[in-house]
């Protein structure tokens, strides 16, 4: 067997590439499109937010029916909105298990003649008489009890509906709409709404549709007219408004108030039918609606009435300004009121405010529904808030309507009205909200568009005014949370300063408490995100006091934002950065200990890492390398990051050897500290960095160092299979393309007399034959490029060297017959187990390629002579069996053959 | 076998000079012979005392003869056979004979003493071997537009006020002393296809309001020998306010009149039925919980009541 001599510069030349010069850069990028406009999201106030998968089991329950058959029509449908609105308003105030009431409704108690039941409902029934019930002043039900009876009596209704007997439905629904009157369980009314109005909006619905059908069709079922969308009352013949006169005197009968009004507004688009102008009706229920004593009661049928009204064709806002400014004064009649008899009373009066927010939120949103600015400014003062500019100090209004209707008023009409609005904030001072989270609206509202800078100034010289004022640090940072986009984005380093201020004096010698800390990190990241530099925020005097106090998930949050941050782009210098930086990432590494959060892991690991790489010392090495064992101390917990500390010691190194000054003690205390670090890095990283190691010390001549991390390379690899967990295809692909690089490497390690010539080679072979878990595919592979390796070896000249002051073999061994007998020896033994792997792989494809493989390495290793020759024609044989003739691979390797061996 | 009768209006509302149209319905397994298919239209007044101003005497003879409005019999089939099958025989009496003019055409009315009702019966006699048929049907009757008053309806509203001090009964102290103040106007000329109206205010009241509600009633007058019987009934309440309302807004009186259970307000020689409004607020006092199953028309300590006269007409 003799080795193939080579000419690794000619063939270089003969298969290069034709060079040509490219006009531009295939990687440049065309000229930067102009960014696009930034469309800034405002959270506007969290309160409003709801997980929807924070929903309670309840809802499961309660959750709309849509399998109505009777709900075909669309022209009734309740709104996307609607139905969305009502799912919120249940999630926002779930029930609890059992609701007791104060007097058992008849209309709950079943009086089991109505309906067939399932015998189980039977035997319950028997369980709880009833009789027994009713002895008791307070009964319990239980919440699925109560709202089960409810789709019950639906079905009832429906029932009795489709047997023609409307009076039932009808009575039934009045007894439905009769269980809004019941205020006792505050908690229980939302939920007890939306059943009810459901029920209310099905039986609107069965009474337009009867109508709609008396309208269009004769008694005898042949067709009278189509009433086309936008009917008038005239196109209606006598007998269908007979039949709708009759629904509202029947419904007009009904003696009490609520049920009334419930039933009324069901069947309001039916007025459609009888007069060109039902909207006069629907004033005269706002009014009616005064009627209703119980705030709550009287704000969530106003509700129903805005939801009603949408179905009528066309409606003006009026009535929905009245239902507002009367909410308002009920607000402030319950505000106003002294505590008369109980504790509970101040209890009570919040619960009932935070049951009506939904409604008022309902109804602004409805008012403020695709007005144009001057409509906008109309309703303003429709609601009585925007009188003459100088009569501003009498206009006041209750706070959480002011909060709605801040919410909702087009951003244009807040910027023009800025100072009215801040007088109304200042103002409307009353417990139904608080009004620092009005202040903060207000910051959020003109953040969402770029707003003068003149009406910028008025409201903050105000509200900064105002926040001064201020003893809760809470309410302090809401405000001041708000604002902060708006004092950066107009550069107001004074108020700036002020209100950092303001938040360390009333941080100072007090515990932050969890709302405060989540303000707080919104506002320092605000900050962060606005500032280029770190300098320039530490720069700001109060902001490192203000750091100091956070603590907790809040205090990772900023800390691992200013790591990112800092790290983005330019390397760090300044050491009292570095300094800086360092204890926030190891208070970040020691939280971690205490936390011990899995899932933020890796990304604080990663951000920390990215730290130690930007880290720069410039010439100042030693504290380079000083610092890179700080690390090494103080980040344990992260494997990642050692792998980060052995480049940065390599790097260091190599940056060391490229400066003349530097004394190579320094480089080997680099490399030595790289090899120190890395048993401590997981198993399967190891190899790759001993290799990058290896080379280093290599580089700069440390020739026996880097022979021990060779060695230590190699030895590595006999602990891999203990582990499990690196047998994905890419680790493996991986392992062996290091490899494939070590042998790369080894062909300019210089041999030693100590040690055979072959002795890495052959020990790499060695350990990959004992291995049982190398895969033929993996083996062949690494065969290969063992061979391959000890070819160039045998070379004259080798490809490369690592620099003048090393010699290669080439060198050392020059003419030395027994060297290359060792190599040829070696050759052999590798061959004969290439040979094999390749036979063993199971996979018919892949054996084919493996076959080309081998062939192509013996073909260009080995001269092709009576011993081989036959070898190349079996696997050529090999390949055919396994892959088609046309396969590329297989032709080109063929060719090869024919080249190097034309007698073949 | 059934026979029924069935109206060309499905309010079943007959003006006095138009003519009571519709059809007999009949549903039979087997053909029938008959000796004549007739109806009757009959109208009355019904009165009867009891209670109310009556003495024992009055409310011992009970019913009083009714005062016929009309009563004719009209053929409308000679005799002759049914088929078997459904088979209809339409109608159109005549309600008004133009010689015939001696009683007034009363609207309907169904109240507690005075009853004005119409009626239209088929009868089919069959010998005397087989049991007669026969059907019964009201109708409403509403006065005629040409007979209705020619003034217009006046829509002038009575102003009235309510305070501890315009109550003729005994309130309770805390009412008295802590007072209490409601006002508004209200029509007291109604049209019956229209309805009550008005509206009202609590200016003050220092005891929390509980409700206030419209009660409609109805005065029925009965001429009994020499003397008159009157009656007067609760018809209809109202609720227009449940709980304790806001002091000063204005709530709306909006009251349906309700058919048949009103009619227009009528003043005829042996009889007569007028109307009455209350506006009732009841206060949430400890008493007024005690009584409540009390006659609505006497007045209790917890409650305070403003009743006005109204005038129910037909208008056009």
């Amino acid at each position: 067997m003799e080795f193939r001599p080579r000419n690794y510069s000619a063939e270089l030349e003969s298969h290069a590439l034709p060079r040509v010069t490219a006009a531009a850069h295939p990687l440049s990028a065309s000229p930067p499109s102009p960014p696009l406009a930034q469309v800034d999201v405002v959270d506007r106030g969290n309160s409003d937010f709801f997980d929807p998968l924070r929903g309670t089991d309840n809802d499961a329950n309660a959750a709309a029916p849509d399998h109505d058959n009777l709900n075909e029509s669309s022209d009734l449908q309740p709104t996307k909105e609607w139905t969305s609105f009502r799912r919120l308003l249940m999630q926002r105030f779930p029930v609890s298990k059992m609701v007791s009431v104060s007097s058992m409704p008849d209309v709950l108690m079943r009086s089991g003649k109505l309906h067939e039941k399932s015998s189980t409902a039977m035997h319950l029934e028997e369980l709880d008489d009833p009789q027994k019930f009713a002895d008791e002043g307070v009964k319990t039900i239980t919440w699925q009890e109560y709202v089960s009876r409810l789709h019950e009596l639906k079905d009832e209704i429906t029932r009795s509906w489709q047997a023609e007997d409307r009076v039932t439905s009808l009575k039934l629904s009045i007894k439905v709409a009769k269980l809004l009157m019941d205020t006792s369980v505050l908690e229980f009314y939302p939920t007890l709404f939306v059943l009810v109005t459901d029920t209310m909006d099905m039986l609107g619905n069965l009474v337009w549709q009867r109508i709609k059908r008396k309208a269009e069709f004769s008694e005898d079922g042949t067709l009278r007219c189509s009433l086309a969308e936008n009917f008038q009352a005239r196109d209606i013949c006598a007998d269908a408004k007979e039949t709708c006169y009759n629904w509202f005197s029947k419904i007009g009968a009904v003696q009490e108030l609520l049920p009334r009004i419930y039933l009324e507004l069901a069947i309001l688009p039916c007025w459609c039918f009888l007069l060109d102008q039902p909207l006069d009706s629907l004033r005269r229920l706002v009014m009616m609606t005064r009627g209703l004593g119980d705030p709550v009661a009287s704000a969530y049928c106003r509700l129903y009435m805005a939801h009603c009204a949408q179905k009528l064709p066309s409606h003006d806002i009026g009535y929905l300004i009245t239902c507002m400014n009367d909410i308002r004064v009920i607000l402030m009649q319950i505000l106003s009121a002294n505590e008369r008899s109980h504790k509970n009373v101040e209890v009570n009066k919040k619960l009932q405010v935070s049951l009506m927010e939904p409604t008022i939120e309902y109804i602004m949103k409805c008012v403020f529904n695709g007005l144009t600015q001057r409509q906008a400014n109309e309703v303003l003062s429709e609601l009585g808030l925007m009188k003459n500019q100088q009569d501003l100090g009498s206009v006041s209004c209750v706070s959480i309507i002011l909060h709605h209707l801040l919410k909702e008023l087009p951003i244009e009409v807040v910027s023009t009205n800025v100072v009215q609005i801040l007088h109304l904030i200042e103002f409307s001072k009353d417990n139904s909200f608080g009004q620092h989270l009005n202040y903060r609206l207000l910051g959020f509202r003109l953040y969402e568009r770029k707003s003068p800078v003149h009406i910028v100034n008025t409201v903050l010289d105000k509200v900064i005014q105002v926040i001064g004022l201020y003893d809760s640090l809470d309410e302090y940072l809401k405000v001041v949370d708000a604002y902060t986009d708006l004092i950066l984005q107009n550069r107001m380093n004074n108020h700036l300063n002020a209100i950092l201020e303001g938040i360390s004096n009333r941080a100072l010698n007090k515990r932050v408490t969890e709302d405060e800390i989540l303000s707080l990190q919104s506002l320092i990241l605000k900050l962060l995100s606005h500032f280029k530099h770190l300098e320039d925020v530490f720069s700001l005097v109060q902001f490192p006091e203000i750091l100091d106090v956070m603590y907790g998930k809040s205090q990772d949050v900023v800390f691992l934002h200013i790591l990112n941050m800092v790290t983005r782009n330019d390397h760090i210098s300044d050491p009292t950065s570095i300094q800086l930086l360092f204890e926030i990432a190891q208070t970040l590494h020691d939280n971690i200990e205490f936390m011990n959060v899995k899932d933020d892991d890796g990304q604080m690991a990663r951000s920390i890492s990215r730290f130690v790489l930007m880290v720069d010392y410039g010439a100042e090495m030693e504290q380079h390398l000083a610092f890179l064992v700080n690390c090494r101390g103080a980040f344990g917990r992260f494997n990642e990051l050692k792998e980060t500390l052995v480049h940065s010691g390599n790097s260091l190194a190599i940056q060391a050897l490229k400066c003349a000054k530097k004394h190579l003690s320094f480089f080997k205390a680099c490399v030595t500290f790289s090899e120190v670090t890395i048993p401590s890095v997981s198993a399967h990283r190891q190899f790759d960095l001993f290799l990058e190691t290896a080379e280093v010390a290599f580089l700069g001549g440390l020739v026996s160092h880097s022979d021990g991390l060779i060695d230590s390379a190699i030895t590595c690899l006999h602990t891999l299979d203990i582990i499990d967990g690196f047998r994905t295809p890419t680790d493996v692909e991986g392992l062996v393309s290091s490899i494939r690089k070590l042998c790369g490497f080894l062909i300019m390690v210089p041999g030693t007399l100590s040690l055979p010539v072959t002795y890495f080679p052959n020990n790499l072979f060695t350990l990959i034959s004992s291995r049982s878990w190398f895969e033929p595919k993996m083996r062949t592979q690494i065969f290969s490029a063992i061979i391959l390796l000890l070819t160039t070896q045998s070379q004259k000249r080798l490809p490369y060297h690592a620099n003048t002051q090393t010699p290669g073999n080439d060198m050392l061994y020059y003419g030395d017959s027994s060297y290359n007998q060792e190599l040829v020896s070696l050759s052999k033994l590798v061959l004969e187990n290439l040979l094999s792997a390749v036979q063993q792989e199971p996979s018919q494809a892949a054996r084919g390629i493996m076959a080309l493989e081998a062939c192509n390495c013996i073909a260009s290793s080995f001269m092709l002579n009576s011993e081989l020759s036959p070898v190349c024609l079996t696997l050529i044989e090999t390949a055919k069996s396994c892959l088609s003739a046309q396969d590329k691979y297989l032709q080109s390797t063929i060719q090869l053959l024919n080249k190097q061996c034309p007698t073949l | 076998m059934s026979v029924e009768l069935k109206l060309s209006r499905s309010n079943r509302i007959y003006r006095p000079s138009e003519a009571l149209e519709g059809k007999i319905v009949f549903k039979t397994q087997s053909s029938i012979y008959h000796y004549g298919i007739r109806l009757t239209v009959k109208g009355s007044v019904n009165l009867q005392v009891r209670g109310g101003s009556a003495g024992v005497v009055e409310s011992f003879y009970g019913v009083i003869k009714p005062i016929p409005i009309v009563n004719r019999i009209t053929e409308i089939k000679s005799s002759g056979k049914i088929g078997l099958g459904t088979s209809e025989i339409p109608f159109s009496l005549k309600l008004r004979q133009q010689d015939e003019n001696l009683e007034r055409f009363y609207e309907t009315f169904h109240g507690a003493n005075i009853s004005i009702q119409y009626l239209v019966t088929v009868d089919i006699p069959r010998g005397y071997l087989h049991k007669s048929l026969s059907a019964t049907t009201e109708f409403i009757v509403e006065s005629d537009k040409a007979d209705l008053p020619q003034r217009p309806l006046s829509p002038e509203m009575v102003i009235f006020y309510i305070t501890q001090d315009t109550q003729r009964h005994s309130l309770l102290h805390e009412l008295k002393s802590g007072g209490f103040r409601v006002t508004g106007k209200i029509s007291t000329q109604c049209s019956l296809s229209g309805t009550i109206s008005g509206e009202l205010t609590v200016e003050a009241s220092a005891v929390p309001i509980q409700a206030i509600d419209i009660q409609l009633f109805r005065v029925e007058s009965i001429l009994l020998g020499e003397k008159i019987v009157t009656e007067t009934s609760l018809i209809q309440t109202t609720q227009i306010a449940d709980g304790d309302v806001c002091r000063g807004l204005t709530l709306p009186i909006y009251v349906i009149l309700p058919r048949l259970l009103t009619c227009p307000t009528t003043l005829a020689g042996p009889f007569s039925i007028e109307f009455k409004v209350a506006i009732v607020i009841s206060f949430q006092a400890e008493l007024s919980k005690l009584h409540k199953k009390s006659d609505p028309k006497t007045p209790r300590l917890g409650m305070a009541m403003e009743t006005l006269p109204l005038e129910l007409v037909r208008a056009k």
